[in-house]
């Protein structure tokens, strides 16, 4: 199996959101708490000395999803062949039924609900359909500055190096998110 | 909503390259995926390198193309002006309403009496102002202001110091800096050419070392620098003459450069060492003014003169304050002074028009062998001004600037000329606005005069897409389609040598129309009858591409959705006068760069010295209206809108939490918490936003984002938090907009306000 994964260049991003939006668009979610693609901003210091970093967070895909076992009903599954972890919504049951136990078991906040009534999980699926036809996510594919890629795991962390860990993001080896980063030093 | 997975059945699907062009400093591909007559969602650029890829203000345009907000069809008013009560009427009817207003103003008052207000809302070549201009001309004239609030201090200093506003590079040639000086230019928030971001993150991972200048730890300062230094607003120019000091003091200039492409060194080294008043320019002596450490300014001045060759970038923020082209001639100053000037790496601070087919002989122009003397007067194509006398104070004798000479209104005095005209000493009694593209009401200083001043009209029209503040204040407001409901071109604009053909995706939503299509009605009513107005859109922009020499092929333009023009290298401005003096001199009078100006000289004003000087103003920090108003406000560019535009798109509104930057040490004592309601007034006005409390603002100072939309309450507060409420209308002598000079104070909201407002 090849375990497709996400590589983030903290130095690089300016906190644009251009990812959020272009994934908002791409998938016609409405403005509101469903961002399948998130950015965050971390600040530090106090005046002058001070230090600001942005994490993009989509689904990291882990090796070990916590989600997939936390659902009663058996709708989060990971593929066997690429390692994406998808949601079956004809399965999920909502949150009137299910206390968002997926959300629960997901240190990164991955899965996310709507504010309507019986809510069903939506999740980062890095683009699947778009992956097959040989595009790239389209936060991917929008980001100004060139700091996200997708691929497999090991071909991106033999590219950019190994390193687990960013500002903002702490590796779980329980997990094993399927990321790598060029982390922002905070010092 | 649509499931989470989208259909890629794409047989129905059809893919339009269009683009959005607003009023910031990238013009950026879309490519509209249009199923069924509409956008279902956009790509940006997936062509060949660079890439033009758009922010997340084009990618959420389809919540403004289909905003349930835009305007349907004309309206008329009904009620007293500005209170928004509006009727439905039709086409006819309303281009009728137009029509005879226009007729009846140029009747009894003269065509000087028709304000035309054109804003820049829309970039396109076609659409947007440029018909109604032209319309306007053909009309028997109109008058029109001057002055650009985003660069008039900018483009002065780069015309006075350069006689060009040509003096930027192309973003590649950051790869030849050793050492970048960002100085209240903030480049990941407004863009600055779509890839000027990449270019600066390639230079850092490259080993060069980013200083950022700023009040506030923005996210250009986050990002990109090593460095970064708060710096008192509107004092900009002291920090330069004091790094000038250490330069001349310690023998740091580029005494070669100097010599051989300068005129004026030693009457700026004169006043920088205290010769003329007294006053030594030393880093102790900026350190109280400027609140950056003397040691900080010495290391800086020491690092840029040493690490040759260097880009000190002036943004234009620092220049939009009340004497704001001193900042931007003092940056100016020392790039030549440090010979920073016409070499790969360097960087001539000033306007950053790097390419343009206006400036870089693309253009066919008119004869050029016959210049014309304009101290006898400057021929218009506005009747109104043909044959008036230059402007006092402007730099006429210059050619290569944006701005004409022959206007005499600043765009910052509309208001005050609307409501004073003649009496006031303004050339014309003003009776009626035509205003296009352009939220004047918001973006203008001063927007409670600017409400008065519309009120007092006899008739305003306003082409529009939504009801801004400005269109609420409308007589008849036309509306006007978008970027994806018509056909354009985008011209480049400051730096990057490229084109983007607007195709249109969809058809025009609702009755909205074109600028052009509503001029192509509006003439017969007038009694006009120009071919210009008879043309289609595409011959109009097939004409238009033919005067450009850089557009070899416009049905591949057109195809391609854009045209990008490859460089044999990096675009560096002045290389050919560095490189060849003898042969190549400079745009200006001397024919050098003129740190001493002649033309300023001439003028004999102590406001606008002939060598860049720290000067103050009745609202600077130090004067005695700060005892009132101790704040010192930033009106800056939000990264969710470009000005007004954009503003209430949800996918936008809903990134990040709005609100006027305080420093807690500011916000504790004035009992604010983080997002508590508060009031941000003075004199001129009062909004109420929320407060957002943070270290990544100096003390001393507020910033609000400009651009929201003005909505002033039953008691004159504005809830919509214009930053323009608090903004004062009054230029520099260079023109410049003091957008970033007003005093304030600010106060938690009283409680039975709060609930009213919130």
């Amino acid at each position: 199996m090849t375990q497709m994964g996400i590589y983030f260049d903290q130095t690089r991003c300016t906190g644009c959101y251009t990812c959020m939006v272009a994934c908002k668009d791409w998938y016609d979610i409405d403005a509101g708490p469903v961002n399948l693609m998130r950015v965050r901003c971390i600040e530090s210091g106090t005046f002058p000395e001070l230090f600001a970093a942005y994490l993009a967070s989509p689904c990291y895909h882990c090796a070990n999803p916590l989600c997939v076992q936390a659902c009663p009903e058996g709708a989060i599954t990971k593929r066997e062949d690429d390692g994406i972890v998808v949601v079956d919504r004809d399965k999920c049951v909502g949150v009137d039924q299910c206390p968002r136990k997926c959300l629960k078991a997901c240190p990164w906040d991955a899965p996310q609900f709507g504010p309507e009534a019986g809510a069903k999980m939506q999740k980062c699926d890095l683009c699947a359909d778009r992956l097959e036809v040989g595009q790239a996510p389209i936060c991917v594919e929008a980001c100004p500055m060139f700091a996200l890629e997708v691929g497999p795991i090991e071909a991106l962390r033999e590219k950019y190096g190994d390193n687990l860990t960013a500002v903002g993001f702490k590796y779980l080896k329980r997990f094993e998110p399927s990321a790598c980063f060029k982390p922002k030093s905070d010092c | 909503m649509s499931e989470s997975s989208p259909e890629m059945d794409n047989s129905d699907t059809t893919i339009v390259s269009t683009g959005c062009c607003h009023d910031c400093g990238g013009r950026c591909i879309l490519k509209a995926h249009v199923k069924a007559g509409k956008i279902i969602r956009f790509e940006s650029d997936t062509g060949k390198a660079p890439q033009i890829r758009a922010c997340a203000r084009g990618r959420a345009y389809r919540q403004r193309l289909y905003s349930p907000q835009r305007l349907q069809h004309p309206l008329r008013r009904v009620g007293a002006r500005g209170a928004g009560k509006f009727e439905r009427l039709s086409w006819d009817e309303a281009l009728d309403v137009v029509a005879t207003h226009l007729k009846r103003i140029k009747t009894i008052y003269g065509n000087n009496a028709i304000l035309f207000l054109p804003g820049a809302g829309n970039q396109g070549m076609l659409h947007g102002p440029t018909a109604p201009g032209l319309l306007l001309t053909q009309f028997g004239g109109f008058t029109r202001y001057w002055g650009i609030p985003s660069y008039e201090g900018a483009l002065f200093a780069s015309m006075a110091t350069y006689g060009t506003i040509r003096t930027g590079h192309s973003r590649d040639d950051l790869m030849n800096s050793r050492m970048i000086i960002m100085w209240g230019w903030n480049p990941a928030n407004t863009i600055w050419d779509p890839e000027t971001n990449l270019w600066l993150a390639r230079a850092r991972e490259n080993g060069t070392r980013i200083v950022a200048i700023d009040p506030r730890y923005t996210d250009s300062a986050a990002t990109f620098a090593d460095q970064w230094i708060p710096i008192r607003p509107g004092t900009d120019a002291a920090m330069l003459a004091a790094m000038a000091h250490v330069m001349i003091s310690e023998s740091l200039f580029d005494r070669n450069f100097i010599a051989k492409y300068t005129v004026g060194f030693d009457a700026y080294k004169d006043y920088v060492l205290g010769r003329c008043d007294g006053t030594a320019k030393t880093p102790r002596w900026a350190e109280p003014i400027t609140r950056v450490p003397a040691q900080t300014i010495a290391d800086l001045a020491r690092a840029y003169a040493k690490s040759k060759p260097s880009a000190l970038i002036a943004g234009w923020g620092p220049a939009r304050t009340a004497i704001g082209e001193q900042y931007a001639r003092g940056a100016a100053v020392l790039c030549a002074i440090t010979g920073n000037i016409g070499i790969n790496g360097g960087y001539a601070s000033g306007f950053m028009r790097a390419y343009s087919s206006r400036e870089t002989g693309h253009l066919i122009k008119k004869d050029p062998s016959r210049p014309i003397d304009k101290s006898k007067g400057i021929p218009s194509s506005n009747p109104v001004e043909n044959g008036a006398l230059p402007r006092p104070n402007s730099l006429y004798k210059l050619s290569g600037g944006t701005n004409a000479t022959s206007a005499r209104i600043h765009q910052s005095k509309i208001w005050d000329a609307i409501l004073r005209g003649r009496a006031g000493g303004y050339p014309a009694d003003l009776k009626m606005a035509y205003i296009v593209a352009s939220n004047c009401l918001n973006q203008y200083p001063n927007s409670n005069r600017g409400a008065q001043a519309l009120k007092s009209l006899d008739f305003v029209v306003v082409h529009e897409q939504f009801m801004t503040a400005t269109a609420r204040h409308a007589d008849i407001v036309l509306p006007v389609n978008t970027f994806m409901e018509r056909n354009d071109i985008a011209p480049p604009w400051l730096g990057s040598p490229y084109y983007i053909y607007l195709n249109k995706a969809v058809d025009s939503l609702y009755e909205s129309k074109s600028d052009l299509e509503i001029c192509r009605e509006l003439a017969p009513r007038l009694g006009l009858s120009a071919d210009f107005f008879k043309m289609s859109d595409e011959d109009i922009l097939r004409m238009f591409a033919s005067r450009r020499k850089d557009i070899p092929d416009f049905d591949t333009m057109q195809r391609e959705g854009g045209l990008k023009i490859e460089m044999a290298e990096p675009i560096v401005a002045f290389k050919d006068q560095i490189r060849d003096p003898q042969n190549k001199s400079f745009p200006t009078l001397s024919g050098k760069i003129e740190i001493d100006c002649a033309l300023l000289a001439e003028m004999d004003n102590a406001r606008i010295p002939s060598v860049p000087k720290y000067l103050g103003h009745s609202e600077h920090y130090d004067t005695p209206l700060a005892q009132t108003y101790p704040l010192q406000l930033l009106t800056t560019h939000s990264k969710i809108r470009t000005h007004s535009t954009l503003e209430q798109v949800p996918w936008l509104q809903a990134l990040e939490r709005q609100g006027a930057w305080i420093h807690p040490s500011d916000a504790q004592c004035r009992g604010i918490t983080d997002g508590d309601r508060i009031d941000i007034f003075n004199d001129r006005g009062r909004i109420r936003v929320n407060a957002y409390v943070t270290e990544r603002i100096m003390p001393g100072v507020v910033n609000v984002c400009q651009g929201a939309w003005y909505a002033p309450d039953d008691d004159g507060v504005d809830i919509g938090g214009c930053a323009n409420t608090l903004t004062l209308d009054e230029p520099s002598p260079g023109g410049a907009f003091p957008m970033n000079s007003a005093l304030v104070q600010v106060e938690r909201t009283q409680q039975n306000q709060q609930e009213k407002s919130s």
